[in-house]
């Protein structure tokens, strides 16, 4: 082994990093062989971490390719991962609209890139805060989706991501999301594994093999993503993907229990994560950032009496709807949390529509009550959270929705105006 | 309750340039070489630039996991880089009893606005960095002598564990100069 390789294996120790920091070092730690990169607020230290690590010779044999915008930086690893190498970039917010073309290639190609994602709210007016809306956007293109709540999670969801994407039954790519400056630039302690383990964990693809159904080879030239007739195989193509995501979840459930056993932290099942939901009546699903300071507000109202609890969403997609059906049947009433848009849905927001959804025709589950905060990185603090789940107390027992519901959501947080 | 149980929260007010948002951060890594069992760093980002009001908080936590990113409202601790932003309004109001200030100013400050119950330390950082030459491009650099004077008033971490932090940071190039400063306002901060 040479002196290089040396230096890339990482003693396991507690380090003081930035949410950013912690994702450039799961793509150092997960071996990737390709990294993409064009600079956008608040992901660009990610990148630029990574840049640092190459070059210092601590990532031998990755390729690091500085593009000239977003739609090149999806299209570079969609190549790189055609010719069966394991990919990396992170982006946010206007970063992923412009590359929106090239998140559908990718997962319409099945490839399993996985991306970073510090997400920020869309423009205008310009916003470079959290807000899980960029991301959420892109629900339709067949990309799974999760939403991490804490820095070390960062950069355990990722090196939990490369191994479901690249399962063979299921080779999908992969957003990993976390709020903008909220994580990304916030420091914590972070656990970087030992690289013996994580190779025993996520082992390093094996060179110029590629993938069972795309590969780039002189040798064994193929055509890819050519125009195919109506009457051809494009229909059933989409039902694939489908099925890739809905299968999924037992890949993601499985992966979650072996990281356990091997590094000993634990996410729930790995796409949702309960806490105090045993005898509460009230409940919330809430999901980033938030979800980890919920947990406190839970802790805190628990102190005094309050039964409530709450459900920390991991996965957006695939959507856990038997696991959400489960958790609904154990509270009376469920507020569904989301720092995200769905303009013109039944609720203004993307998680609680969908969370309606699933508990549609399930009988015996909770009542749902939408609420939407902190749009755009408007500050939500610990009291806040308590207060809305007083507020979910409140209505649980005496039937009085909260005041300013708006069509039927409870927009919590707004500005006062005059 | 005592420190060994509670999150202690510490907000630092600077103007840009004047590095509050790395104090943050280094005294974060500090409390957590001395054993601390959780620390955060929150930067408040937003469109920074030279001479402009900044903020940036850390949490510590000897015993608890600290599940909360919300600003600290309610601090134990504020830095107070640059005097003249002591009487903003906004800033004058969220100082409230109870609160101990480390405040960098040669002399006493004017307190007939404050809450009586505080405490004030005082180190004069830029006087430190200017006879240490301890500078950059627009100004002294006032993190390190402020948080040596914290160090000593806190008993958080001392001159040992900075030493080791800074090494680890900012590597061996400057560590003297770093380390002359720190100790400066180790030992000269005194409660007014």
């Amino acid at each position: 082994m040479t002196e290089v390789q040396n230096d890339f294996i990482q003693k396991r120790e507690s380090i003081i990093i930035k949410g950013n920091v912690a994702a450039a070092y799961a793509a150092k730690s997960a071996r990737v062989q390709v990294i993409s990169a064009y600079p956008i607020t608040p992901q660009t230290t990610v990148v630029e971490k990574l840049s640092e690590f190459v070059d210092n010779g601590l990532m031998p044999g990755t390729q690091y390719i500085k593009m000239e915008s977003e739609h090149s930086v999806f299209a570079a690893v969609v190549g790189a991962s055609k010719a069966g190498t394991r990919t990396f970039t992170a982006t946010s917010g206007q970063g992923i609209f412009y590359a929106h073309e090239m998140i559908h290639w990718a997962a319409g190609a099945r490839l399993p890139i996985v991306v970073s994602i510090a997400s920020r709210g869309p423009a205008p007016p310009w916003n470079i805060w959290a807000d899980f809306t960029d991301v959420i956007s892109q629900r339709d293109t067949g990309w799974m989706n999760c939403f991490c709540s804490e820095h070390q999670e960062i950069y355990d969801e990722i090196l939990m991501s490369y191994k479901v994407c690249e399962d063979h039954d299921i080779l999908l790519p992969k957003f990993v999301s976390y709020g903008g400056f909220i994580l990304s630039h916030t420091s914590k302690p972070v656990i970087l594994e030992d690289q013996d383990l994580v190779d025993k964990f996520l082992p390093p693809l094996p060179s110029e093999e590629g993938w069972p159904h795309i590969w780039m080879d002189p040798k064994r030239p193929m055509m890819f993503g050519n125009l195919i007739m109506p009457s051809s195989f494009y229909y059933e193509f989409r039902l694939k993907i489908h099925d890739a995501n809905m299968r999924a979840k037992e890949k993601i459930k499985k992966v979650a229990k072996e990281f356990e056993k091997i590094f000993g932290r634990n996410y729930g099942n790995g796409l949702i994560q309960e806490y105090e939901m045993d005898n509460a009546n009230v409940g919330v699903i809430i999901y980033g950032d938030l979800a980890l300071q919920m947990e406190q507000a839970v802790e805190d109202l628990r102190g005094e009496g309050y039964k409530v609890g709450m459900v920390k969403l991991r996965h957006f997609r695939p959507f856990p709807t038997e696991n959400l059906i489960e958790a609904a049947k154990k509270v009376k009433l469920l507020g569904v949390i989301d720092r995200a848009t769905a303009f013109g849905s039944q609720t203004g927001g993307p998680v609680s529509c969908e969370v309606k959804a699933a508990l549609h025709e399930t009988k015996g589950t909770a009542t749902v009550l939408p609420i939407i905060n902190g749009l755009g990185g408007r500050e939500v603090t610990l009291e806040q959270q308590k207060d809305q789940l007083l507020k979910l107390v409140k209505y649980n027992e005496t039937g009085e929705l909260p005041k300013d519901m708006i069509h039927g959501t409870l927009w919590d947080g707004l500005l006062e105006i005059e | 309750m005592s420190d060994n149980e509670k999150i202690v929260e510490i907000s630092m007010h600077c103007r840009g340039g004047q590095t509050c948002i790395t104090a943050s951060q280094l005294l974060a890594e500090m409390a957590f070489e001395e054993g601390f069992k959780d620390i955060i760093a929150i930067p408040i980002i937003g469109a920074e630039r030279r001479g402009a009001p900044i903020q940036a908080f850390t949490k510590v936590s000897k015993s608890r996991k600290i599940k909360t990113y919300d600003s600290v409202v309610n601090p134990d601790y504020i830095f107070m880089f640059d005097i003249s932003l002591l009487y903003i309004p906004r800033i004058k109001n969220s100082i409230k009893e109870g609160v101990t200030l480390i405040v960098n100013s040669p002399d006493p400050i004017d307190t007939s606005d404050l809450p009586n119950n505080i405490k004030i330390f005082l180190v004069d950082a830029t006087g430190i960095c200017i006879k240490r030459d301890f500078m950059h491009s627009s100004g002294a650099i006032l993190n390190i002598p402020m948080l040596g004077a914290f160090g000593k008033v806190t008993g958080y971490y001392n001159l040992k564990t900075m030493e080791k932090v800074i090494k680890k940071e900012f590597g061996e190039k400057r560590l003297e100069k770093n380390m002359s400063v720190a100790k400066d306002a180790y030992e000269s901060v005194r409660e007014m």
